[in-house]
């Protein structure tokens, strides 16, 4: 068995014939936060399906293991069944299915039989309550009729109950309020402080380094026209915050 | 059946003369639906009915489970015709388009079993009325009439079932009310897929009246359908909800009506079906609003899901609205299964399969919604996920 880890290798990438991705190299270590940050357009949610295997994005070269295990050559499922989590920017709604039925649906396909009923049922209402969610939640067809705040924390619900090795969050902060972006720190601490979460490493993808007020990050990687161009330790985020990325964009191209 | 048959012999249900003039109808009408096209492969004018095997005017009694209530009657509909006459000479035919309606003139011509419930003034039935109609080798002409008092409340669930294959049902279930009365009806037929059911619905809800149809089209190779509301007194509340799954070679059509002939009511049709295999299906949803039905209010949705190639599903709302001062909404959709539902569910580890049954199941979740009883629903929710296979 090779290195654990997400990593990523020169990852190419294209959709509808137009290359986004040109050459990713990034690493998310077990139990690290690492933040990716980046302009619009940048190419961040390419990389976040890439990962995930969405059929509209095209893989022309590169790879990703993790810990180990090729993700290229295994459908969206098996990516998610071999430890991969994406919290999703716009998720789909799906009327009809209910909220528990999906949840118990998807901790099933990733950790078969793994929790009783009964003990499946308790840690729902822990993490309901991590999240400030009402248990009527649960009731509900998935994200159907669901606020932008809503769904956000139902990815963070979902992240909690299937308790991924990797989790890609997809600006999981853009639109939310103070409140809702306190409940999902809240959620990734905790998780990060679980027996199940504690090895979980976070790939966080944001625009604004406001979220990194409530998640410390460890690393903080830049992404510019599809690679990556710079990587720091929490400051980089600060910087970003005073200087804004025009500041980077010159200083990298002035190094080329 | 050959066109020289001649009308069974009168009894309390119907006079001779009444079966002979509606069997006339039967041949003389156009069935008013659409012709062979590429896909859908039966001409409805020109039904080989020959082998049909006519029993006498005297076939098989349904099933009939009522809880106990004050002054319920809920009997086989020959029973009601000698003991009730007064009660069911008034009510029987008063909803149902015989006059204009090729097969419900056919059902009324040769009906042979039936139940009749009457539930008197301010009477509330709780539980369901449960009225199972079971064909058998010969052809079955069902008639279920219901009557309710005023501000008297029913549910009555018909299942029909059959214990041989290529079963032939043709049939009538109707429902008249006097004022705010409350009355649903839901019907689940599962007869076998090389069996034929044609069955009409109508129903004359009085002033403030609520009236709920529910119909589930899971069986037959060949399954014809009408559903009638006639909205001809202010405050009625009419819903009609419908599902349909045909698979294999199976066809259904299905048309809704709702008249509103009087204003100030509403009505709200919701239809969900699907198709896979060479499953074949027209739905025709009516919704017309007479000059004068000012304050009426209306909508319709219906959506269809395609899950095979060869699988075709044609819908067409069809909205006449004559007053101005009225509230009336249509949507219709038809295509296949959402690709961004499923990659949503497969990113969670749910195999691409099992996504698309759950995502097909909860299409038709708020259809099912609308039909009374956990057990029902809980056997829609079944057969819908065998067919989906």
């Amino acid at each position: 068995m090779s290195e654990k880890g997400l990593r990523i290798h020169d990852l190419r990438a294209s959709v509808a014939g137009n290359p986004i991705l040109n050459g990713i190299d990034l690493a998310v270590e077990p139990g690290k936060v690492h933040a990716l940050m980046g302009p619009n357009g940048s190419g961040k949610s390419t990389l976040a399906f890439s990962l995930t295997g969405h059929p509209n994005y095209k893989i022309t070269s590169g790879t990703v293991t993790l810990d180990g295990m090729n993700l290229l050559d295994m459908p969206a499922d098996k990516r998610a069944k071999a430890g991969l989590f994406l919290s999703f920017q716009y998720p789909a709604a799906i009327p009809g299915v209910k909220v528990a039925n999906f949840l118990h649906a998807a901790r099933q396909a990733v950790k078969p039989g793994d929790l009783t009923p009964s003990k499946f049922r308790a840690m729902l209402m822990e993490k309901l309550d991590i999240l400030d969610m009402d248990p009527g939640f649960l009731g509900r067809y998935l994200n159907d009729g669901f606020s932008g705040g809503e769904k956000k924390r139902l990815e963070m619900l979902q992240m909690a109950v299937i308790g991924p090795k990797y989790a890609v969050l997809d600006e999981t902060d853009s639109g939310l309020d103070v409140d809702a972006l306190r409940a999902v720190g809240k959620s990734v601490n905790a998780m990060r402080d679980s027996d199940e979460g504690k090895d979980t490493g976070f790939l966080i993808i944001t625009h604004y380094p406001r979220i990194l007020q409530y998640i410390v990050a460890d690393v903080v990687h830049v992404m510019m026209d599809g690679r990556i161009v710079k990587e720091g330790g929490p400051d980089l985020a600060n910087r970003i915050e005073r200087e804004g990325y025009d500041k980077i964009r010159e200083e990298i191209e002035a190094v080329a | 059946m050959p066109s020289t048959v001649l009308a069974p012999p009168g009894d309390a249900v119907v006079s001779q003369e009444r079966r002979a003039e509606a069997l006339d109808r039967f041949f003389a009408l156009p069935s008013r639906r659409e012709k062979p096209g590429r896909f859908w492969k039966i001409d409805l004018e020109r039904l080989d009915l020959d082998d049909i095997a006519l029993g006498g005017p005297d076939g098989p009694a349904p099933r009939i489970e009522a809880p106990a209530a004050r002054g319920l009657i809920a009997c086989p509909l020959r029973e009601a015709a000698q003991l009730h006459s007064d009660l069911f000479q008034s009510n029987f035919g008063a909803a149902v388009r015989a006059q204009t309606q090729k097969f419900a003139a056919l059902a009324m011509a040769l009906v042979n079993s039936g139940a009749f419930i009457y539930v008197p003034a301010d009477v509330a039935v709780d539980d369901p009325i449960v009225v199972t109609y079971t064909a058998g080798q010969s052809a079955l002409f069902p008639y279920t009439l219901v009557v309710l008092g005023r501000g008297a409340r029913a549910t009555i669930v018909e299942r029909i079932e059959s214990t041989a294959r290529r079963a032939f049902v043709c049939g009538i279930a109707e429902i008249v009310t006097a004022q705010s009365a409350h009355a649903v009806y839901a019907s689940a037929q599962t007869l076998p897929e090389d069996s034929r059911i044609f069955f009409s619905r109508a129903a004359k809800p009085g002033r403030d009246a609520t009236v709920q149809w529910a119909a589930a089209e899971l069986g037959s190779a060949l399954s014809v359908s009408a559903i009638d509301i006639a909205i001809d007194a202010p405050g009625i509340e009419a819903q009609i909800a419908g599902l349909f799954f045909p698979r294999g070679d199976q066809h259904v059509d299905m048309i809704s009506t709702v008249e509103h002939n009087v204003g100030d009511a509403n009505s709200e049709t919701l239809i969900k079906s699907a198709a896979i295999g060479s499953g074949q299906a027209r739905y025709l949803g009516n919704i017309s609003i007479a000059a004068h039905a000012q304050g009426s209010t209306a909508s319709l949705r219906d959506d269809a899901l395609l899950l095979s190639k060869t699988s075709h599903i044609d819908s067409v709302p069809a909205l006449e609205i004559a007053a101005n001062d009225v509230k009336a909404f249509h949507g219709a959709t038809v295509g296949a299964l959402d690709e961004d539902q499923i990659f949503y569910m497969t990113s969670r580890g749910i195999d691409r399969t099992s996504a698309e049954k759950m995502i097909a199941l909860g299409f038709f979740e708020p259809v099912i919604a609308r039909f009374p009883t956990e057990t029902l629903r809980e056997q829609l929710r079944a057969a819908l996920e065998s067919k989906i296979g």
